[in-house]
């Protein structure tokens, strides 16, 4: 019969584990949280480039795919799991474009409970910033989990140029809409680059955007290489106008609580949508 | 509507001194001068803070120090807690400050020993960020109504426990007793998000505060 052996540790340095395993577990689940806006970020971190990759290395070379566009998902957690358990049951999506707004309040435990929540798609996601993403220091944590305000990719031979146009909230000492980061994406002498889509949070004309400049940014969407439309979200309802009456349409995706989205089919004779309710 | 803050400001205030040069016991045979003179400063003793308390955590700072005042057999104590929040993925470090009104309840005796135990503690506390990023409400350049909440100022409300020993007055320095606490509390927007979900646990909008009181007076 074995003989159990009990190991005693010297009383202080018992001691000292139990405190070190005390400290771990409660700085481990920030149970000792300092602020909402803590800014700590724990978990998962640079989603945009890392989704990026996926969508750009898995639709290369080709010339249709299809997307789900979302918006607005702050406050409906249990709406977001639904689309999420949605999607994750079809297999004819390439990735999912989210317009903004994962936050209500710009408290950092919300942009973490989204991203849990969207983590679980199966499918590649990016996310863009939201106006309600930038109150109190929620830009810095949007930057941190998610990555830089105006962002693009390729997918196939799509580029989707995905800009912060919440100029309220910065007070005009940003260029919002950012012309510069516009046009170097508009020089961009990738082969593969023939088409052009915009996405972003808040459209021409709203009271968000920078209208002085309106004009001047839908010049520049015209002058995009085949350009095919711009996305956005904010008004939390479907809508689909052509803004500035010359053939180019803006398509506006609902907030995750109506229970619909827009689903979009590319292919080489351009593009096609429909809402899907889940 | 400054001013009327102003205003009320100094009615309260000036009502505060009227109460504080009136209370007391009966005059003795002090002539009227001294006797008045000690109300006085007898009034403003009251206002001396008489605690100290160091504490981590609880949405009112990663490192905080508190001061305030217990009142009322000791079942009610207010407390003014000054508190750093760290950098983390922000640019910078910012500072909260907290006013915050405790009840306990009950006190038990634990045994022969120098240690009484309070079950239970109940606080609502009112958190307040120093920081320009933060609105106590929306700023006139956003449409009415665009944002209802605060981003500066967060309500919040705590439970917990705590120990007291008491420390003997033949080896007392600076401090009557020391207490230990803790403490779960959550704030309105961790409640306004759970409530409507389900996928926001009870659990995961508790934060944990743990702290030491230092009683002075």
């Amino acid at each position: 019969m074995a003989r159990m052996r009990i190991v005693y540790l010297p009383k202080n340095r018992c001691r000292n584990v139990v405190w070190l395993l005390l400290l771990l577990t409660i700085t481990s689940c920030n149970l000792l949280e300092s602020s909402p806006y803590d800014a700590r970020v724990t978990g998962d971190t640079g989603i945009n480039a890392r989704n990026v990759a996926r969508i750009e290395k898995a639709l290369d070379g080709k010339s249709s795919f299809r997307f789900a566009f979302i918006s607005d998902t702050q406050r409906w957690y249990d709406e977001t799991e639904a689309f999420v358990a949605h999607l994750n049951s079809r297999d004819d999506v390439d990735f999912v474009l989210h317009g903004g707004d994962v936050s209500d309040f710009g408290v950092t435990e919300e942009f973490l409970w989204q991203r849990d929540i969207l983590n679980e798609l199966k499918v590649p996601y990016v996310v863009l910033l939201g106006n309600h993403d930038v109150l109190g220091n929620g830009v810095q944590v949007y930057r941190r989990v998610f990555g830089e305000e105006n962002f693009s990719f390729m997918a196939g031979d799509v580029k989707f140029i995905c800009l912060n146009t919440n100029a309220l909230e910065f007070d005009y000492s940003n260029p919002i809409p950012d012309f510069s980061f516009i046009k170097a994406q508009l020089k961009d002498d990738n082969p593969a680059y023939r088409r052009t889509i915009y996405a972003m949070h808040v459209a021409p004309g709203d009271e968000q955007f920078n209208n002085n400049v309106a004009d001047v940014f839908h010049l520049y969407v015209k002058l995009s290489p085949g350009i095919l439309c711009g996305l956005y979200g904010h008004g939390h309802t479907f809508a689909e106008a052509d803004k500035f009456g010359d053939g180019i349409i803006y398509y506006e995706t609902p907030c995750i609580g109506k229970r619909f989205y827009l689903m979009f089919t590319i292919n080489a004779e351009g593009y096609s949508y429909e809402p899907v309710y889940f | 509507m400054n001013r009327s803050i102003f205003n009320r400001l100094m009615v309260t205030l000036s009502l505060l001194c009227v109460w504080m040069s009136a209370h007391g016991e009966t005059p003795t045979e002090l002539p009227a001068y001294d006797y008045r003179v000690e109300q006085y400063r007898s009034g403003w003793n009251r206002l001396v803070p008489r605690y100290v308390k160091l504490q981590t955590g609880g949405l009112m700072g990663a490192v905080s120090v508190g001061t305030g005042w217990n009142y009322g057999r000791d079942h009610w104590e207010t407390d003014f807690i000054l508190g750093l929040i760290p950098k983390f993925s922000d640019d910078h470090a910012r500072v909260s400050l907290t006013l915050k009104q405790n009840y306990y309840p009950w006190k038990v005796q634990l045994g022969n020993s120098p240690f009484t135990f309070e079950p239970l503690s109940c606080s609502f506390f009112v958190n307040v960020i120093m920081d320009r990023d933060y609105w106590v409400s929306q700023l006139d350049k956003y449409p009415n109504g665009y944002y209802w909440f605060s981003t500066r100022v967060r309500m919040n409300l705590g439970l917990g426990q705590r120990w007291t020993l008491r420390i003997p007055e033949s080896r007392r320095k600076f401090h009557r007793s020391v207490s230990f606490y803790y403490e779960f509390s959550t704030c309105d927007m961790y409640v306004t998000s759970a409530v409507t979900n389900r996928y926001i646990s009870f659990w995961d909008i508790l934060r944990l505060s743990l702290g030491v009181k230092f009683q002075i007076l």
